[in-house]
């Protein structure tokens, strides 16, 4: 009897406790209606890169006079902030839209990140600068002096404030910065910031 | 009799005081510019309940585009509040070609406006290619 009685028990607790499981879903990132966190997000990279490229976009700082590309290098995006943002995930979707635009050729010789640059094509060099070379058909090997240097480099910072709203509340304010700069000149071609604020219950963790 | 004629005198005076011409260029809203005949302490909370009742909001008054020198379409909204609060809601535009095909792209995302009670607003954006014809413009609600 006491055994029939436990396992009802056992029995009930199991179904109460998957009844309890929030269910996993997937997000709907077109229309996506959930409400917002402290952290960043995708939605919030999403804003930032989207203004970010309509204004650099509209300041005409990347129409090269005569005609022609800009050849455009990522620099450093630095993150000052309390979270783990690869920082790439923002640049990847600014990069992809600038050469959508028609306006610049993105290089993958230099970079300051780590999406942006692609090792192999110093691998390959290595390669025909050593004996293993003379394994490959000669021809099909890079020439010396091929590379194209970059014109333009992005670079920024993304920046976390936290304040003390009021004794229940946090408030968390993103800063995303970037800044275009000429590699010939060094001068500054453009500059824009997007502030990203949140509110919310200073028990939410933000990192 | 004199005094029939000097509350009519102070009525007109008063009325006239608040249908005076406000430059429309500036907006001043309820509590900041001054109480006048028709908006005062009492008369404002219904006002304000009315507007609520009513669903009073937004309006979009017209949109324009043109083409920069660079060869990208430009868009300005431009709308009025009609409500005594401000209202956040977000927009997203999308950019069509010459065939009328959407143009893919990360700038076509939930982007968050506000426009202040009473206020005109604008809304602005670049197309992302110069392939970029005409436009559409979707809103929702903040989701909470």
């Amino acid at each position: 009897m006491i055994k029939k009685l436990l396992a009802i028990v056992l029995f009930a607790s199991t179904v109460t406790f998957v009844g309890c499981t929030a269910p996993t879903e997937n997000i709907d990132t077109i229309n996506d209606q959930g409400k917002p966190v402290m952290q960043l997000d995708y939605r919030d990279f999403d804003r930032a890169a989207s203004q970010m490229v309509q204004s650099l976009i509209k300041s005409g700082s990347l129409k090269k006079e005569g005609g022609g590309k800009y050849v455009v290098a990522t620099g450093r995006i630095v993150n000052d902030t309390m979270q783990r943002i690869d920082t790439d995930q923002l640049m990847a979707k600014v990069e992809k839209e600038l050469m959508g635009s028609g306006l610049v050729t993105m290089t993958s010789t230099v970079g300051g990140g780590t999406a942006g640059r692609d090792s192999m094509m110093y691998d390959v060099r290595d390669i025909r600068d050593s004996e293993k070379g003379s394994e490959f058909k000669q021809d099909t090997l890079q020439a010396k002096g091929q590379l194209i240097a970059p014109e333009l480099s992005v670079s920024g910072k993304i920046i976390q404030r936290n304040i003390r709203y009021d004794n229940n509340k946090q408030q968390v304010e993103y800063y995303f910065q970037l800044q275009l700069t000429s590699m010939a000149t060094g001068l500054r071609a453009w500059q824009d910031e997007t502030i990203i604020g949140k509110r919310g219950d200073k028990k939410s963790v933000p990192w | 009799m004199r005094l029939m004629l000097s509350i009519l005198l102070l009525g007109v005076a008063v009325g006239l005081w608040g249908c005076q011409q406000e430059d429309k260029r500036i907006n001043m809203v309820a509590d900041v510019k001054s109480d006048n005949a028709v908006v005062n302490i009492v008369t404002k909370p219904v006002i304000y309940a009315f507007s609520w009742v009513i669903g009073e909001g937004l309006d979009i008054d017209r949109a324009v585009t043109y083409v920069n020198k660079d060869g990208f379409m430009e868009l300005e909204v431009q709308g009025h509040n009609r409500a005594f609060n401000p209202i956040r809601f977000e927009y997203k535009v999308e950019w069509l070609d010459k065939s009328g095909i959407t143009i893919d792209s990360a700038t076509s995302k939930w982007l968050t406006w506000s426009a202040a009670a009473k206020a005109p607003f604008v809304i602005k954006a670049v197309a992302p290619r110069t392939t970029a014809v005409d436009f559409r413009m979707n809103t929702r609600k903040i989701p909470n």
